[in-house]
């Protein structure tokens, strides 16, 4: 039997690869601020993507680059990670990096 | 174009009316994402047996960049509890509406710290400046520069 492929569809699907290889369920892990997934946008964006990236910090915390900014912007934030409350450093090493699984 | 208060807190309210709230605490009132109610019991052996109180928030469009408002109200057959960090109109001294104040931090984690709050109380009283603060206290506990002095209760 000849099998002719007259036309196919490729599937690509893209996630943050945020270090942490638990949140590899269907939800994938929230942003703390807004509890939107880091593969969705913060309430700010419409389109999710480069556009809408995360910000890592040294304390090893992840939350929407513009969630996180926003914080830190207010006073009351005292520049602190809103997790563990150490001065917030943002780490250099994950600069956004979007992992590429085909299925 | 919808906030982001009332994105978040439409989150929050899913997770309420899925998962339910902790033991002790109730959801009353959430017509809209400005104010909302809980009642609120400490369960086990505590100084408030048998009292319930009613505990309300109210957001601002920043919500949860920036903390909500929570109080204590009066409301049929519910007092005020006595504490001496909640004064006598229903304003609450308490580091995390505060100073302390995340974003990551929920309206259900404030309700449980509040209810540890009144939980590990062992003397009823107000606090020692409560006539002066309610004197001149502003309708929003927000407003108020508490200082947290005292860990202990």
């Amino acid at each position: 039997m000849r099998v002719t492929v007259k036309r196919w569809h490729a599937v690509a699907q893209w996630r943050w690869d945020t270090g942490n290889d638990d949140a590899d369920g269907d939800e994938g892990d929230v942003c703390g601020i807004c509890r939107v997934p880091y593969e969705g946008c913060c309430p700010s964006c419409k389109v999710p993507g480069d556009d809408c990236p995360l910000i890592w910090g040294e304390c090893s915390h992840v939350f929407h680059m513009h969630c996180l900014l926003k914080w830190i912007g207010t006073a009351a934030s005292k520049q602190q990670c809103p997790m563990d409350r150490r001065a917030w450093v943002t780490a250099e090493r994950k600069v956004a990096k979007p992992m590429i699984s085909s299925s | 174009m919808t906030s982001i208060s009332s994105r978040r807190l439409s989150k929050e309210l899913m997770e309420i009316q899925n998962g339910g709230c902790p033991v002790g605490i109730d959801l009353e009132k959430a017509d809209d994402f400005q104010c909302w109610r809980f009642s609120l019991e400490v369960m086990g052996e505590s100084l408030y047996q048998n009292e319930k109180f009613t505990l309300q928030f109210r957001f601002d469009q920043q919500y949860p960049i920036s903390s909500p408002a929570v109080q204590f109200v009066q409301t049929e057959g519910r007092q005020i509890p006595v504490h001496p960090h909640v004064y006598s109109n229903g304003h609450i001294c308490a580091s995390i509406l505060g100073n302390e104040w995340s974003p990551v931090l929920s309206v259900i984690a404030v309700c449980v710290t509040l209810q540890s709050m009144l939980a590990s109380c062992r003397e009823k009283r107000r606090p020692i400046d409560n006539d002066r603060y309610v004197k001149h206290a502003p309708d929003n506990p927000k407003k108020t520069q508490f200082q947290y002095d005292d860990d202990t209760v």
